[in-house]
């Protein structure tokens, strides 16, 4: 990581900046929206190593004098799936990608399964996952 | 219906109230399926995208409507060793990569 934030600052102008843009090192939400309002099923129980590494990983390029920190914002972002079979194909990819077992979040696949059957008429569900930006400024020239 | 990420636009808002975009030359890394890319392109800014997937990139570049094709370029590319000469951007945007 702190090798790409080299590379990074390679090909930045002098002056330029580094956007560090990821989701929030914060377990995500997920519910079930519908006619009835919203409702929270679980959050995820989702490793979150690789984002204290990141964390890390910029700070140790802000103690090289590299870059300046000089904004940060943290925000909401949802995934909104139509049916169950889009929100497990994400929760597949979701646990392959990362270093949970596959079978880490069946129990919230189960849970989403009986309240999404158990809710009627039109319902969406929705990951709710904090997102931070960070902005830092090139300081090399 | 399929997937949608960040419908209200929040991602694309944040970075619009951090810096202007238009004309600036932008490299995004791990550009994915190209959703970040377009919206930087709408900003008004000159977009190299790139990302490691060469399966996502066909998918960027498919979906890259024509309005912004002499805007944005996409290319198969690792963060750890970018393929440009120094000091080539004005900003750089690791998306959702470090």
């Amino acid at each position: 990581m702190v090798h790409a934030l080299h590379e990074a600052q390679r090909v930045l102008q002098p002056d330029g900046i580094l956007f560090d843009l990821r989701p929030a090192p914060v377990h995500r939400r997920v519910g079930i929206q519908s006619d009835q309002g919203y409702r929270e099923i679980g959050a995820m129980r989702e490793d979150l190593t690789d984002d204290y590494f990141a964390n890390r990983a910029v700070k140790q390029v802000l103690r090289e004098g590299l870059f300046k920190s000089e904004k940060f914002t943290q925000f909401n972002c949802n995934r909104v799936m139509g049916s169950l079979k889009e929100f497990s194909a994400w929760l597949l990819d979701f646990t392959t990608l990362g270093r949970e077992h596959s079978s880490a979040h069946d129990w919230l696949l189960e849970r989403v399964e009986r309240a999404y059957h158990a809710t009627p008429g039109k319902k969406k569900i929705i990951i709710h996952s904090p997102l931070v930006l960070r902005r830092l400024r090139n300081l090399a020239g | 219906m399929t997937l949608r990420i960040d419908p209200e636009k929040n991602e694309v808002r944040a970075l619009k109230a951090m810096t202007h975009w238009r004309g600036k030359r932008v490299l995004e890394i791990g550009c994915g399926n190209g959703r970040l890319t377009r919206r930087l392109a709408n900003l008004g800014a000159h977009v190299d995208a790139i990302d490691p997937d060469k399966k996502l990139i066909a998918a960027a570049r498919k979906e890259l409507p024509t309005r912004y094709s002499d805007r944005v370029r996409h290319k198969v590319g690792s963060a750890l060793d970018l393929k440009y000469p120094k000091q080539t951007f004005d900003i750089v945007v690791f998306s959702w990569v470090l």
